[in-house]
């Protein structure tokens, strides 16, 4: 038990006080891929996935860890990642975000993430969990893309690692005007982790490396499986409201620890500050952590769970649900941000018209 | 040259940036807009958007917790 808590806790606080310092925010990534046509996040995602799945593919033959890929329910994983990427950009961050942007006092972030935990747990065990028992029965045998083939799993993490190569060399070399900095108030190490700014692909390599901790310290506490969110969030829910500690597992103080982490990075860079939203956003916020929490126990894993993990475990769900998760963001990325300005924009001409 | 005033406090992204782009677009070259903002992500999204487009920043300071001013003289 101890072990779980420390072990969870310490885990959760590097990822949440890396995020935070580096801004990396998925959410933000696959929106601006549509909106701005900037690539560059979903290209450190790539590189945390590769990483991961070297580290996690090379645990596995050394004996230390061992995972099961089951089966691919690819109707529940289809329709929920779809929601889950409507959710993420209503709640303004995917569910890890929303955990790490809570730590930094952001309370729309609350607001999401009440509603994330809420829905999380309807789902799993609550009246809802039917829906989700129904659609997980139609399924394909085997959820592993290496066994599909028949192929050893190092040929596609070998693809992976040299695609991601490709994009990330080719990302860096691009000429860049120079960036605009802060005036530097402080030296020295506290300057390095405090405040300068992180390169998206370093602080993609952090996400990575913890990443594959995160699986050797989860499985020497019984729980067989990488970095979650969902599944965790629910847990905490069911375990306060009922008090039943088998509720309790590594992912609850994996959740907990990435808001310790991030108020931590925030406090300390001075980022920390209550900001409260306006009614309308509350309620945006809190629609968008409803989906999220739907989508995501739909399909079985939210941007981390299916789209960090699952992806580098090389299994269809993975890379299914990553690619719709980013169809759903760019459909709500058209109607919250797209639409209502070229409409906007119309008026205005229309006004002008008239008069 | 005149200096024009945009306060996004309060606003998360993208919002900080789409409201930025806008009232830019109303500027003359040479003039300055001051955008105070609370949104730890336009901390990387505004700058990476001024130099994307050619634009001068003048001032970029954090005043506050989590509070900063960014000044952009138009292009």
């Amino acid at each position: 038990m101890l072990q779980m808590v420390i072990t969870g806790l310490i885990c959760g606080a590097l990822l949440g006080f890396v995020m935070q310092r580096g801004r990396f925010c998925l959410t933000g990534g696959f929106r601006d891929m549509y909106l701005t046509k900037n690539n560059r996040m979903f290209y450190a995602l790539l590189i945390a996935i590769a990483i991961q799945a070297v580290g996690i593919f090379a645990l596995v033959e050394a004996g230390v860890i061992t995972f099961s890929a089951g089966s691919f329910n690819w109707l529940a994983v289809i329709v929920g990642s779809y929601v889950f990427g409507i959710g993420i950009v209503l709640a303004g961050g995917c569910a890890t975000g929303t955990w790490y942007r809570a730590g930094e006092g952001l309370i729309g972030s609350w607001i999401a993430l009440a509603g994330y935990m809420t829905m999380a747990a309807i789902m799993k065990t609550g009246p809802l969990s039917g829906i989700q028992k129904s659609m997980t029965e139609v399924h394909t045998s085997t959820n592993s893309i290496p066994d599909t083939f028949g192929i050893s799993a190092w040929y596609f993490v070998a693809l992976l690692a040299v695609v991601t190569l490709f994009f990330a060399v080719r990302e860096l070399l691009k000429p860049k005007a120079a960036l605009p900095k802060l005036k530097q108030k402080r030296s020295g190490l506290a300057h390095l982790l405090f405040e300068k700014r992180w390169h998206p692909f370093f602080t993609a390599i952090l996400v990575g490396l913890i990443a594959v901790l995160a699986w050797p310290l989860s499985e020497a506490t019984g729980r067989k499986a990488g970095l979650g969110i969902t599944t965790p969030s629910a847990n905490l829910l069911q375990y306060l409201v009922n008090g039943d500690q088998s509720f309790l597992n590594w992912g609850v103080f994996l959740v907990l620890g990435i808001l310790l982490g991030s108020f931590v990075a925030a406090k300390a860079s001075r980022e920390f500050k209550f900001r409260a939203p306006d009614a309308r956003t509350s309620v945006t916020s809190f629609a968008g952590g409803i989906a999220m929490g739907f989508g995501a126990s739909l399909a079985g894993g939210c941007s981390i769970g299916n789209g960090l993990v699952q992806t580098a475990m090389m299994t269809w769900q993975g890379w299914v649900a990553l690619a719709v998760m980013i169809l759903g963001t760019w459909t709500a990325s058209y109607f919250v941000y797209v639409r209502p300005r070229s409409q906007k924009t119309k008026t205005a001409a229309a006004v002008k018209a008239a008069v | 040259m005149s200096q024009q005033k945009l306060s996004v406090i309060g606003q998360v992204c993208p919002f900080p940036l789409i409201e930025a782009k806008e009232a830019m677009n109303a500027l003359n070259s040479g003039d300055e807009l001051i955008i105070d903002f609370d949104c730890t992500q336009a901390t990387e999204s505004i700058p990476e958007w001024t130099a994307a487009e050619g634009h001068t920043v003048t001032n970029y300071e954090q005043i506050d917790d989590a509070t900063w001013t960014i000044t952009i003289r138009k292009k």
